[in-house]
């Protein structure tokens, strides 16, 4: 009778595409099988890792003989970190921050330093803007301006997303060094202050760098405090905005690491080191900077200048804040000041 | 007689002529009824809705179908309708179990079990997903017997397909229960004492009479798997082509800022469960005449 | 040919006694697989440092405020959700007018649209740049979408299915003697509505109007869409777990759980025990 005929319908299928979805390549390096690597990236560079997999796949295959195919998560830097402590089996971690590959290291998956040359274990960088609307109707030309009463400002949430936690610390180093009009330097509490009166006009904490450009897109906001290369990519997706350089703000360096569990548990080493080291190669950093990040290359860097204007400030995280070692905890942690700031914020 | 009388003309003491009034005064209240849910449901789902529909075909509806014709978006719609059906598949046979023994038998920790199936109604997908990853994550309890069995749950389909039975669970037993006990028993009763064995009093008995509820609870079931997201995401991460179901897809379309592609894919989705929750009740009213 | 003598009339309905051990171990197995075991972890993870932290972590402020704005938004709209899916409910079974059907099916809509998908329509529609949204603004600086009001919105949505699903079975088979005796002794519709048919009705509203409560209480896709996330302001307790399992704060995350997890369980108790006494209601 009818159900019966579907049961066995609903068996049939689930059979059926039990079996398709048996049939799958086994990852191993070892002689030409094909290998499957599998990276774990923070949202930011979706679109050059989307250029580059390619490029290295047909480097590897005239290189080695071998076929390799990608499989790409992109979540916010610190959510991505979670997943891969959780049992997402990452070959390579691209993340925004060193801080979240440390994460990877404290829970014992990552057992090399991946400070490794040329570029002390990072790939690209990246500068905090500001992306305000065509004709910069309110104005923002520098920090200070993100105090004022009314505005409406994107960040994402520093919980989940690596460029929130660059974006609060690089007003933080602008306040410190006294690059903010009105904030003394090296006056904590009087850069806390202003943290929070700009926190008071954040309109919403979306989870990663890209959830937030892409709703400041939609028309939500007056400016959103994001990544250089998130301004850069949407204004190559045709985006109409512009983005402005504060004059204080901080250098973003993003790592890359091997996950040593995962590439000696899939056997996949040879390919994920080859993979990294391709990423320090001009042509990869080349690619790079045309997706919006500021190259590590030094002539790639000269050649792309004008896209990338210098800095009149422009800190790091090691200079200013003695590195994510300390910067983490002081800042974000459960008692950090951030976390305290936005407490004090909505309390008022 | 004037007792009765005196009530009537108290209360309402115009009645002759108000009978016309009182009658276009109750349709006038009529439509304005009418109105006022009709504007909700306009507002409230309608108009939502409606910029689903615009949003996916902003482009023209060639742009939508392109968009559909990406791999990703097949792979997705492959992924989500093959743990829909596996989904399906166990519940039908547990869920029905399940109906049979709330309504069959009596015994201690009967109020318990009827409530504790509904519980997957209320638990925020969020909360399923982190209860697996607790059990299946790299760091959760049962991680050392699936690491020695060479098992991967969380971040692979499996999880997903734990998830999304847990968050439909509740269907199927819902359905089938109170067809079952308006059932009763006094077919069974008179197909045992003819010598029929309970299995097969269930299958020719039975079975046929909760036909209806079973069907209801598969198809809602089953819609409600196509639509699973915050539990697939938490313990599935979405990886691309392999973990990525079609709610999962359009999250990453919309990052992607594929606006056309993302709405296009909802809209199947949509029109996909919608086909099939208005299409059992049409059958069933069908079957009714 | 039968074995009329084995089949005793203690034995009916119910199969012979292995059988029926068999049958009831498979569906307490698979619920213990399928519900107990999960519930037990979290409830064991959260309770590791004993009920005082949990406490804490709950009492946090961003935590706290989190629960708070949950349950109010989530009763706000079981209200509403109350008052409107009862006059639907009774709209389309005692009116008829054109466009009936297709009223009867939108009912049934947001059970097919994915949450996330709501979220994303909500905010095409109703967000600061929508001509609905900035004209708000402009005229009575109010802010739906990223405030609560977007909360209620996305909520009242995708819970619209279960207030108008309970009430109109019920009204449907109501007998319309009461009322019809009713209006003989003069009452007018608005009184019988009052005082006959919605007495009637309050089991079927409140169990309903409860159950989309209860699932409010969880709802994730369409608010971290619609919400705003901000701390203290318009952030959900679900999404607070989420932020918290993705910021592997596990005690943050387990604690929020297990109190979401308590209230879910008890309303769910509560509206089963309403259905019981409405099927035994109706059997008087």
């Amino acid at each position: 009778m009818k159900t019966g005929f579907l049961k066995t319908l609903i068996v049939f299928i689930a059979m059926s595409l039990l079996t398709a979805c048996g049939g799958q390549a086994t990852a191993t390096s070892n002689g030409n099988a094909p290998v499957k690597l599998i990276l774990g990236a923070y949202t930011t560079p979706r679109e050059a890792y989307g250029e580059l997999l390619p490029i290295f796949a047909a480097q590897w295959k005239e290189k080695k003989g071998q076929e390799v195919t990608f499989e790409e998560s992109y979540l916010g830097s610190g959510a991505q970190a979670r997943a891969i402590n959780e049992g997402f089996e990452a070959d390579v971690a691209a993340l925004s921050l060193d801080g979240d590959l440390k994460k990877i290291a404290d829970a014992g998956l990552i057992t090399h330093d991946w400070h490794i040359p040329p570029y002390n274990g990072m790939v690209s960088t990246s500068v905090v803007v500001f992306a305000v609307r065509k004709g910069n109707p309110k104005n923002i030309h520098d920090w200070a301006d993100l105090a004022q009463p009314g505005l409406e400002i994107l960040t994402p949430d520093p919980k989940t997303s690596g460029g929130a936690q660059w974006n609060i610390l690089a007003l933080f180093g602008a306040a410190l060094r006294g690059k903010i009009e009105g904030i003394p330097a090296n006056d904590e509490a009087a850069a806390t202050e202003f943290l929070k009166s700009v926190l008071k006009n954040v309109t919403s904490f979306d989870k990663g760098a890209r959830e937030s450009i892409t709703n400041f897109e939609t028309g939500v906001g007056d400016v959103a405090i994001t990544y250089e290369n998130e301004a850069l990519v949407g204004q190559q997706s045709g985006q109409e905005y512009e983005y402005v350089i504060p004059t204080s703000t901080i250098l973003i360096e993003n790592p890359v690491s091997v996950v040593d569990t995962y590439v000696d548990k899939h056997g996949t080493r040879e390919v994920a080191e080859a993979f990294v080291q391709f990423l320090f190669t001009k042509e990869a950093q080349e690619v790079f900077a045309k997706h919006g990040l500021r190259s590590l290359d030094k002539d790639v860097a000269a050649a792309t200048k004008a896209q990338y204007p210098p800095v009149t400030d422009l800190f790091t995280i090691g200079d200013q804040f003695g590195g994510w070692s300390e910067a983490g905890p002081k800042y974000f942690g459960d008692s950090g000041i951030y976390t305290q700031a936005i407490i004090d914020v909505q309390g008022q | 007689m004037t007792t009765l009388a005196q009530p009537t003309t108290e209360v309402n003491a115009t009645t002759p002529r108000p009978e016309n009034i009182s009658r276009s005064m109750s349709a006038w209240r009529r439509r304005l009824l009418i109105g006022i849910v009709v504007a909700y449901a306009a507002l409230l789902i309608l108009a939502p809705l409606t910029a689903l529909v615009s949003g996916a075909f902003a482009k023209g509806i060639g742009a939508s179908l392109t968009a559909l014709r990406d791999p990703a978006v097949f792979s997705a719609f492959l992924l989500t309708l093959y743990i829909a059906f596996i989904t399906v598949a166990v519940h039908a046979l547990f869920g029905t179990v399940l109906a049979w023994v709330l309504v069959r038998y009596r015994f201690r920790g009967h109020w318990l079990l009827n409530g504790v199936i509904d519980l997957p109604f209320a638990v925020s997908p969020v909360v399923v997903g982190y209860m697996l990853l607790l059990l299946f994550g790299r760091t959760g309890v049962l991680a050392p017997v699936l690491e020695a069995l060479n098992i991967k749950i969380a971040f692979a389909v499996p999880g997903m397909i734990l998830a999304t039975l847990f968050v439909t669970l509740p269907f199927m037993a819902r359905e089938v229960m109170p067809v079952l006990e308006a059932f009763g028993v006094e077919q069974e009763q008179a197909a045992a004492t003819l010598g029929a064995s309970g299995w097969q009093t269930f299958w020719m008995v039975t079975f046929p009479a909760l036909r209806w509820g079973f069907i209801y609870g598969v198809i809602l079931t089953f819609a409600r798997a196509l639509g699973e997201f915050g539990a697939v995401l938490v313990i599935g991460g979405g990886v691309q082509g392999r973990t990525e179901t079609v709610t999962l897809f359009i999250y990453r379309a919309l990052d992607e800022r594929q606006y056309v592609g993302a709405y296009s894919a909802a809209l199947v989705l949509g029109l996909l469960s919608l086909a099939l929750v208005i299409g059992t009740e049409l059958l069933r009213k069908r079957e009714n005449r | 040919m039968t074995n009329t003598s084995l089949v005793t009339a203690q034995n009916t309905p119910r199969r012979a006694p292995w059988g029926r051990w068999g049958i009831q171990s498979a569906a307490w197995t698979y619920i213990t697989l399928m519900l107990l075991i999960p519930l037990a972890v979290i409830f064991q993870d959260g309770l590791r440092d004993g009920l005082g932290a949990l406490w804490q972590s709950v009492t946090s402020p961003i935590a706290w405020s989190a629960l708070r704005l949950t349950i109010w938004t989530s009763a706000l709209m079981a209200v509403v959700n109350a008052i409107m899916g009862t006059l639907t409910a009774f709209v389309l079974v005692r009116y008829s007018f054109p466009g009936k059907g297709l009223l009867n099916a939108i009912v049934d809509l947001p059970l097919a649209i994915p949450t996330l998908v709501t979220g994303v329509m909500l905010v095409v529609l109703y967000g600061p740049q929508s001509f609905i949204g900035a004209w708000l603004k402009e005229q009575m600086n109010w802010k739906i979408i990223f405030a609560p009001p977007g909360i209620v919105l996305a909520l009242l949505f995708v819970n619209f299915p279960f207030v108008v699903r309970a009430v109109q079975p019920v009204l449907q088979s109501l007998d319309r003697e009461s009322e019809e005796a009713a209006a003989t002794l003069g009452a007018g519709s608005a009184t019988i509505f009052w005082r006959v048919t919605l007495p009637a009705l309050w089991l079927p509203i409140a169990s309903g109007a409860l159950l989309s409560f209860a699932r409010a209480i969880g709802e994730f896709g369409a608010i971290v869409i619609v919400a705003g996330n901000i701390p203290l302001r318009s952030q959900t307790a679900a999404v607070y777990v989420f932020g918290e399992v993705e910021s592997a704060n596990r005690q943050g995350a387990s604690a929020m759980s297990i109190v979401m997890l308590s209230l879910a369980f008890t309303l769910v108790l509560f509206v089963d025990w309403l259905r019981k006494r409405g099927r035994k209601d109706s059997e008087e």
